[in-house]
């Protein structure tokens, strides 16, 4: 009795699942946020936040799931081959998506044009910090001693050609500086070694070491930006250091695959440009010290390319080494 | 404000009752998740956190613990009853539970797993307000180098589990390794070993095999036999006998122990301190052989351990900021949520948010006893379904969870390939737990080897060099070998 009581049940759900929506009565059922990082990151906090506010003004669940692997891959090749029906949707990291397309290595499946950027939630600038006892007081100490040292100096880096590693490449060239890179699989294990000592210099964005830095357990030398960030505004950046060219961000938002009916897009950017701009929206990310920018539509479209442009350059340069 | 004034602050929040609700919730939640295969701790934390979001700070974060912990205990029962470990850290309880389950004793695992559980989470939780800070610094010298000899500590040390066999021990680590190096590199993303399957870039999962391996060659190995009575659980066969409660007590001190110590390490998982545990104890055993055929201690040791670490993994959490697992990311990610930053200034900012969720962990400890401890009876009455009935359920249970972890049919085949794969080596009588270890380590090995041997520039006496690696490579080197040596010695006797 149970089991024929279940069977009915899936049974009822694929048809109601089934029945293919049309874009007046779009949403009919719940929509898919993936995010293709582990469930804690930066990423999946801000999904996890977004979503829960915009399901509430939709009307529908926007269920948040982690399709984690290879730097972001995973999750990528998969929403690159979904049905462009709106009712799956994905997280997107700039410029770690455009490096796994451009780098043959990683032999991506998907190419920029599969996937179709809807909007921006965060602008996380890289920045350089240090632990409180280390020796390099700013930004000009670590310069001067990692040029008389070149390879000896070990740098944490949260991962393989994403904003960090980029951040320190452009870093080191303006410089002229070589350091020892150590690759971590994501942030919470790249702040573990520079507390550990295991490395002394670490290369992550604001939302990954601003507890740390809050608790007094870090240095920051410096953010790789043009203005200063409001969580830290007594750090200087890169431009007024004298290195304007070094400007580096890992940049979220939310992205579908090609194709989504013009219609359907028009809701979703409306639908997370309203919950973005909320005060619940707001406060709980800068709860978690992540830097809001909302980019939509074309700006955000013009933005992904422009990073495939930054990615191009800085995986051509490893690749040439 | 001293120690007992912090105490007394968090028995008073933990209390309300409330926050009794929110954590009584959070353990009913949890031991479904745990339950359920597929679904593990970190995962079903993760789905939950929104239906905290309407709730206080303290009250939310009481509650995903409570699910935190009650996941851990919840995937024992699977273990036990069904041979199906719900999450990683129960693994290693299918070898002795289960088998107790088939004598009719499911109810004395279930009951000494409940009372190790919540002993070992107790003694945790206590330590953890003494010292907690000290402890967390010092653990932050384990760093590439040390988890990477530790984790070979660990592959060292499951080689002589199954104890007849040393040479398919072995074979059965490097099994279980090569299948770990299916998909992206872990440090380049580029695919390894996928033969241009897409589903494999993502690796062999971890689900889908156990699962095979345990559950759906235990139900292709009992087709083999006639069909068996149908086991009667009296009432009185729930709690252990009388000469197993002083066992088990030792057990449970040790992995208590074990537990807590491996817990305040970053980066280890859930899954090594269980296997320690149950190797020591087999170690410090009258009669090693016995286990794997349903003893006691080979339950109680790893449960306890499990829950022991579970708690003492809030440490590094609490006081330096640092999550030491996935699940404790979540909860990490959870606190942020809520406006809440994990590490030494929430002790002085929120000292009502601290110390209520550590007495809130004691409060939870108690009530999953007392939710568990009824519950077994009727746990252990599934077992009197006859096994005609019972494997078909078994099956489902196993494709749904495999299927629901990626919503990915090619994991069911992997499950059915594995299955297969299980009931081969069940046959040889080859032990299945190295493969399964490894499988999980196999990741954890390479990134911390690799990532030591950017540390190093390349130089491989970097393991050797640093102490605490260079004692633990040693540990694993005489593990490896004694054995041998014993066998030389027990034929120069014979001479």
């Amino acid at each position: 009795m149970k089991r024929r009581i279940i069977i009915s049940l899936i049974a009822g759900l694929t048809m109601a699942f089934g029945v293919s929506a049309l874009a007046q009565d779009y949403p009919t059922k719940p929509i898919t946020l993936q995010v293709p990082y582990p469930a804690g990151g930066s990423t999946d906090v801000g999904a996890r936040i977004v979503a829960a506010i915009a399901e509430k003004d939709l009307g529908k669940p926007i269920v948040v799931v982690n399709k984690a692997g290879a730097g972001g891959q995973v999750g990528w090749t998969e929403l690159a081959r979904q049905k462009p029906d709106g009712y799956y949707l994905g997280y997107i990291n700039l410029p770690h998506l455009p490096a796994a397309i451009l780098d043959p290595e990683r032999k991506a499946t998907f190419k920029g044009e599969d996937i179709v950027p809807i909007i921006s939630q965060a602008l996380d600038p890289t920045t350089i910090s240090v632990r409180p006892d280390s020796p390099w007081a700013t930004l000009k100490d670590l310069i001067e001693d990692a040029k008389k040292r070149p390879g000896q100096i070990a740098a944490g880096i949260v991962g393989y050609l994403q904003d960090d590693e980029i951040g320190y490449l452009q870093m080191a060239e303006a410089a002229g500086f070589q350091m020892r890179l150590v690759y971590f699989d994501g942030a919470a294990p790249a702040i573990t070694a520079l507390l550990g000592k295991h490395v002394d210099v670490l290369f992550c964005t604001v939302a990954d070491n601003f507890a740390q830095w809050k608790a007094g357990r870090m240095r920051m030398l410096t953010i790789m930006d043009k203005e200063r960030s409001k969580f830290y505004p007594d750090l200087p950046t890169t431009a007024e250091l004298g290195f304007p060219t070094v400007i580096s961000a890992s940049t979220r938002g939310i992205a579908g695959p090609k194709g989504i009916p013009e219609p359907i897009m028009k809701k979703l950017q409306d639908l997370f440009k309203k919950t973005m701009m909320t005060k619940d929206h707001m406060d709980k990310l800068e709860g978690a010290a992540h830097p809001v920018k909302i980019m939509v539509g074309e700006e955000f479209v013009k933005y992904y390319w422009d990073s495939f442009k930054v990615a191009q350059k800085w995986v051509d340069y490893v690749r040439k080494k | 404000m001293d120690a007992l004034q912090y105490w007394i602050l968090g028995f008073s929040v933990a209390t309300l009752p409330l926050n009794l609700l929110y954590a009584f919730i959070g353990c009913v939640l949890g031991t479904l998740i745990g339950v359920l295969p597929g679904l593990g701790p970190a995962a079903g934390t993760a789905i939950l956190i929104p239906i905290t979001f309407g709730l206080d700070p303290l009250g939310g974060i009481i509650m995903l613990a409570a699910i935190y912990y009650g996941a851990m205990y919840g995937g024992t029962i699977t273990s036990v009853l069904v041979n199906v470990p719900g999450e990683a850290a129960s693994v290693i309880t299918c070898l002795d539970g289960y088998q107790m389950a088939k004598q009719g004793r499911g109810g004395p695992a279930l009951g000494i797993a409940a009372i190790g559980s919540f002993i070992g989470g107790t003694f945790a939780t206590l330590a953890l307000m003494v010292v907690s800070l000290p402890l967390a610094t010092f653990a932050l010298r384990f760093g590439p180098p040390e988890v990477f000899a530790l984790l070979v500590v660990g592959l060292s040390l499951v080689t002589g589990l199954s104890g007849r066999s040393m040479l398919a021990a072995l074979i059965m680590t490097f099994f279980g390794l090569m299948l770990s190096m299916i998909g992206m590199d872990p440090v380049r993303g580029a695919p390894r070993f996928t033969f241009g399957v897409p589903p494999l870039y993502d690796g062999v999962g971890f689900i889908p095999v156990v699962m095979g391996l345990f559950g759906v060659g235990e139900i292709l190995l009992s087709m083999e036999k006639p069909v068996l009575e149908v086991i009667k659980t009296k009432f009185t066969d729930l709690l252990p006998k009388r000469k197993e409660w002083g066992v088990s007590a030792g057990a449970i001190g040790r992995g208590t122990v074990i537990g807590f110590f491996l817990g305040l390490i970053p980066g280890i998982g859930a899954i090594i301190p269980t296997f320690l545990a149950y190797v020591v104890e087999k170690k410090v055993s009258k009669h090693p052989e016995k286990f794997g055929t349903g003893i006691i201690e080979g339950v109680a040791s790893p449960e306890t351990a499990n829950n022991s670490y579970a708690n003492a993994a809030m440490v590094p959490l609490l006081s330096l900021g640092i999550p030491g697992s996935p699940t404790l990311a979540v909860l990490m990610g959870a606190f942020i949520i809520h406006g809440l930053t994990p590490g030494p200034f929430l002790f002085k900012e929120r000292p009502d948010v601290v110390w209520g969720l550590i007495a809130s962990l004691y409060v939870g400890n108690v009530m999953l006893l007392i939710l568990n401890l009824p519950l077994v009876g009727l746990w252990a009455k599934l077992l009197e379904i006859r096994y005609q009935f019972l494997y078909p359920g078994i099956l489902l249970f196993c494709i749904l969870g495999a299927y629901s972890m990626n919503q990915s049919v090619f994991d069911v085949g992997v499950m059915i390939g594995f299955g297969v794969l299980g009931y081969i080596f069940r046959k040889l009588d080859w032990p299945l737990a190295p493969t399964i270890l490894a499988l999980i380590l196999g990741p954890m090995m390479e990134r911390a080897l690799r990532t030591s041997l950017e540390m190093s520039a390349g130089d491989i006496t970097i393991l050797f060099t640093r102490p605490i690696s260079a004692v633990l490579l040693a540990v694993a080197a005489i593990v490896l070998i004694s054995p041998a040596i014993r066998l030389l010695g027990k034929r120069a006797g014979k001479d």
